[in-house]
């Protein structure tokens, strides 16, 4: 069956439920329902039979868990499971037309950040389901009752990358809107659009009732065909038994709005039976489709956090090297905490959006920007801008971004245009297009933007919608183009008026050489706000640029009322901790040992204008951290207040560290140590709390993170010739991932020294894995550092 | 106790809380710790329950493919001939959060985790209290939760328990490669029923999976469980 132009033609009326009937047939709680399709195929046929007999113009494959994690219980193999399923939909669809869906649901375990398993892996999955698919000769692909966006794209990729099939993808929502990761269904749509499935939507989860409003909201955004499958009401347990109690009558009475509303593709999830569908297809027989309306969206995303461009919104700027040397420095030795303390400092500053820029010369650029996506990712809920000009780095980011990132960027250049634009289209991102070309930046406003009309033009041949294109008009220095500077402005107004699409601009070029640099920046600001500009690429921290913002978001009516800026006038900051009391000689020594880490920076640098950096470190900082230690094993403080003061320590030396790298002092470092978590477990607040400790002790650690495979912990460990590692296990079953590391690093015959730690080693225990040394708690961890390194 | 403060006390018990001095920005951190997690947590649970068909060798359930394996959980069960499989989670908020702050602030990670934990026990508290009191013949009460991992019930039947209430579904809850529970912060447990009058036989340290290890059981102490 041409499922595309069947899907053109008119509605297209999927099955209802395989789980619900085969549990009214015996199925028991637990049994793997795919198995059915090899030990009891009529089961199977019978229940296909039922569907289309009742005019299901679509059967689902009973695949939904055939996935190689949930079927490595069984005896069975993917393709076996696949190649079953879908020879019985066949048998039953013998000689009617009738097309069959490859059922693919949620692989069972999460996805990093959240779970354990990796984006690859996830991809890897589910390309075996859809290559078997396609062997066996499906019509379509159903991603369905999916509640990660992030699985949602892997999936998504495996389809399109391993097939030409049409890819239909909907996913579980709560009546909240969200899913239960906390996916919204802009972020979806946004995200699936982008993707280029061939239909999008909900199902499961909720009935035809409570997904009402969410179905109208899709409708709303979405360019593609809505699919619908809801259960047949909200799920409630009687007698044991899951029941549900919406009849079908009410079922197609729903279905049938849903479709005059615009929906074109309809069936049932769980609870429905072919009586729902029978009905179904009467309530809707001989429709002809509805159309709907819809707006075209222009924004970016992650799957919690949606942020639409219907006005002015900030691109914060301080993921960049540039000129950075601590950054620099802080990338080549891969402290992803400090790109991360950046990230967090923007976005608490009031960044919508961060660009990340880690283009060094002699870093690995791919990795270290995947790394930095993953991490930003895995504690925040920013969207991101993926700066580089490399296209490898550009689509490894937007491979494993999750959500729907911006590209910056492209210029008017035919060879960047050619090699990246595909790789924009393909994830589905944004891009910023550059008013330059081989030629350089044009002198005048009406070159440049014949520039922005070239860029534009060409995404649109490569199938960017014009919404996701961003021009930038390219901000110029005044002290050395003065006459330059209005030419962007021009331009920003040519660009708006005649193309129609969004612009961006890193503004704080505009003063470089000039005194007093923010009134210049923010004078432009407020100028280019005025000509048209959407986005500006600042730095979030500067207060005056971001007063300048929020005035003019009041002056342009988007700010409706004020509320936002007046809000901003009420002094409502909350400190986290309160000092007890103002420590009156804001001595170091005394702060660090009552734990205030607000006061530490400032009493550093107040220092420092006295003493040598490490003076500091031998006349303050040490000795408040011996007392505290000491206090902490006497029993006098508990933990909570010994990693206070540690961190407090930890902020002084941020202080330290900036200025002996500005002043390219030799380092402080005691020496590396690598720690990690071993692979299979992924409690690691333990081996984080070590890590601030030895810190503390300027050891140098290289923290690989948790769920880390020795063979990364042996490389790591070569490469930076580290002497001593630090291992970390929380559970029984995670201990032999322990002794197997300590195994294979003792086998390399270096000089390596291991330290175990974790809730269920002891002494003995870490002997017979034979662990070097045992650290019952954090502090041991120092002293065995000590021993080792000195 | 009121309900605050015995949820602190929970809290300072995992925060290894020996009687010393805290001071006053302790205190507060780990107050607005207790009401970030009320507001983060979003509380899923879905239960229940089975005929338990053999205690002899491995527990048996009816109507479900789950098997229940060791000596530890037949003991447990010994007194029920019906017993309910228990899960809840605070979600994933919870966990992003603590990730967060991991990343800002280890002295409120710390904290957070444990107000976390105190909050999903305290919610299993809650919901065992409410199945109990659902509990058609009015004689019957719960035993304690035996949760997989605890004692020889072995902590890789956590996927099949998941399957078996179809968890994953139902309230979002899954398991690693490892068994781990994700999101974290969330329970699953064996729960026996009988009759009031049968004594309950308190879980000793022994048959827990920290014996080794326990702090308070090596300072004399007990955990409280």
């Amino acid at each position: 069956m041409d499922i595309r132009k069947k899907l053109r033609d008119g509605l297209l009326i999927f099955d209802g439920a395989m789980g619900t009937m085969l549990q009214n047939s015996g199925l028991k709680l637990g049994e793997l329902p795919e198995i059915l399709n090899i030990t009891s195929p009529e089961t199977i046929v019978g229940i296909h039979s039922k569907y289309i007999d009742a005019g299901a113009d679509v059967i689902i494959t009973n695949t939904f868990g055939a996935n190689e994690i949930k079927m490595s219980s069984s005896s069975y193999s993917v393709e076996n499971i696949i190649e079953s399923a879908v020879r019985n939909a066949k048998k039953a669809a013998m000689g009617k037309d009738v097309g069959i869906a490859l059922d693919i649901g949620p692989i069972g375990e999460l996805m990093e950040p959240m779970g354990t398993l990796s984006f690859e892996t996830a991809y890897e999955i589910f390309k075996r389901q859809v290559i078997q698919g396609v062997k066996s000769g499906v019509d379509v692909i159903l991603i369905e009752t999916m509640t990660d966006l992030y699985e949602v794209k892997a999936a998504v990729l495996a389809a399109k990358e391993n097939s030409n099939l049409p890819v239909f993808c909907t996913m579980s929502y709560e009546e909240n809107g969200r899913t239960f990761t906390g996916c919204n269904i802009v972020s979806m749509v946004m995200v699936l659009q982008g993707l280029g499935v061939d239909a999008l939507g909900v199902n499961c989860s909720l009935g035809p009732k409570e997904l009402e409003p969410l179905i109208y909201e899709i409708l709303n955004i979405s360019k593609l065909p809505v699919m619908v499958q809801p259960n047949a009401g909200i799920p409630t347990i009687v007698n044991g038994r899951t029941t549900y109690n919406i009849s079908p009558s009410d079922f197609a009475e729903y279905s049938s709005r849903f479709a005059e509303r615009g929906v074109r593709i309809l069936g049932g999830c769980c609870g429905t039976t072919d009586k729902h569908i029978e009905a179904l297809v009467k309530a809707v027989d001989n429709r002809k489709p509805a159309n709907w309306q819809h707006i075209n969206l222009s924004g970016v995303c992650t799957p919690t956090r949606t942020v639409v461009i219907d006005g002015v919104k900030i691109i914060g700027e301080r993921i960049n090297p540039t000129g950075k040397k601590r950054f620099q420095e802080a990338l080549r030795k891969q402290d992803i905490d400090f790109v991360l303390r950046e990230a967090i400092g923007q976005v608490d500053a009031g960044a919508d959006i961060l660009d990340v820029n880690v283009g060094l010369p002699d870093i690995d650029e791919v990795k270290i920007m995947t790394k930095v996506i993953k991490e930003v990712q895995s504690i925040m809920d920013v969207p991101l801008q993926i700066d580089s000009t490399d296209p490898k780095v550009i689509e490894s980011g937007l491979r494993i971004y999750n959500g729907k990132a911006i590209v910056n960027s492209v210029n008017g250049e035919d060879r960047i245009l050619e090699s990246i634009l595909p790789i924009v289209k393909k994830y589905g991102a944004a891009v910023v297009g550059l008013t330059l070309d081989e030629r350089g930046i044009p002198e005048t406003a009406i070159e440049r933007f014949s520039i922005a009309e070239k860029i534009v033009r060409r995404a649109i041949e490569f199938g960017i919608a014009r919404e996701d294109i961003y021009i930038d008009c390219l901000t110029l220095t005044a002290a050395a183009q003065q006459k330059e500077v209005r030419e962007t402005l021009k331009t920003i107004s040519l660009v708006k008026e005649r193309l129609d699409v969004k612009t961006v601009l890193g503004v704080s070029n505009v003063s470089f050489g000039l005194p007093n640099r923010e009134l210049i920046n923010n004078t432009f600001l407020a100028a280019a706000i005025y000509a048209g500009l959407d986005l500006p690429i600042i730095n979030p921290m500067n207060e005056a640029m971001m007063e300048t913002i929020r005035a003019s978001r009041v002056l342009w009516n988007e700010d409706k009322g004020g509320v936002d800026y007046i809000k901003s006038f009420e002094n409502n900051k909350t400190e986290l901790i309160v000092p007890d009391k103002k420590t009156e000689s804001e001595d170091l020594f005394k702060i660090i040992n009552n734990g205030i880490k607000e006061e530490a920076k400032a009493a550093t640098i107040k220092l420092l204008s006295q003493k040598e950096p490490l003076q500091i470190v031998n006349e303050y900082i040490i000795p408040a951290l011996d007392l505290v230690g000491e206090r902490y094993e006497k029993g006098y403080i508990f933990l909570p207040q010994l990693i206070r003061a540690a961190e407090t320590v930890n902020s002084s030396f941020e202080i330290i560290k900036e200025r002996l790298s500005a002043e390219a002092c030799a380092d402080i470092s005691k020496g590396k140590i690598i720690l990690a978590t071993v692979k299979g477990d992924i409690h690691d607040i333990g081996k984080n709390i070590v890590k601030v400790l030895l810190e503390n002790y300027n050891y140098e650690v290289l923290d690989l993170g948790r769920d880390i495979p020795k063979e990364i912990i042996i490389e790591e460990a070569l490469k930076n010739d580290v002497k001593l590692i630090g291992l970390s296990a929380l559970m029984t079953t995670t201990v032999k991932s322990m002794e197997d590391i300590i195994f294979a690093l003792k086998e390399t015959n270096k000089d390596f020294r291991v330290m175990v730690g974790g809730a269920v080693l002891n002494e003995e225990y870490a002997k017979m894995i034979k662990a070097d040394y045992y650290a019952k708690d954090a502090k041991d961890a120092v002293s065995i550092a000590r021993i080792v390194l000195g | 106790m009121d309900k605050n403060q015995y949820i602190k006390t929970e809290v300072l018990r995992y925060l290894g809380y020996k009687n010393q001095d805290i001071d006053d920005n302790t205190h507060s951190l780990i107050d607005g710790s207790i009401e970030e997690i009320k507001d983060l947590s979003e509380e899923r649970y879905t239960y229940r329950f089975f005929d338990i068909l053999d205690t002899a060798e491995n527990v048996q359930l009816k109507d479900s493919n789950l098997k229940l394996p060791g000596h530890d959980i037949a003991k447990h069960l010994e007194k029920s001939n019906k017993c309910v499989l228990l899960a809840v989670s605070l979600g994933h908020r919870v966990d992003t959060r603590i990730r967060y702050y991991e990343k800002t602030s280890m002295t409120k990670a710390l904290i957070m985790d444990a107000c976390a934990t105190a909050a999903i026990e305290d919610a299993c508290d809650r919901i065992c209290k409410k199945i109990e009191n659902e509990l058609v013949e009015g004689n019957d009460i719960l035993t304690s939760r035996f949760s997989p991992g605890y004692g020889d019930l072995p902590l890789e039947i956590q996927k099949d328990f998941l399957t078996t209430l179809d968890a994953k579904k139902s309230i979002g809850l899954s398991a690693s490669a490892s068994s781990i529970l994700i999101p974290r912060k969330s329970v699953t447990a064996i729960v026996g029923i009988v009759k009031k009058d049968e004594q309950i036989e308190k879980r000793s340290c022994e048959s827990c999976s920290k014996y080794l290890d326990c702090s308070y059981r090596k300072g004399g102490l007990s955990c409280g469980h």
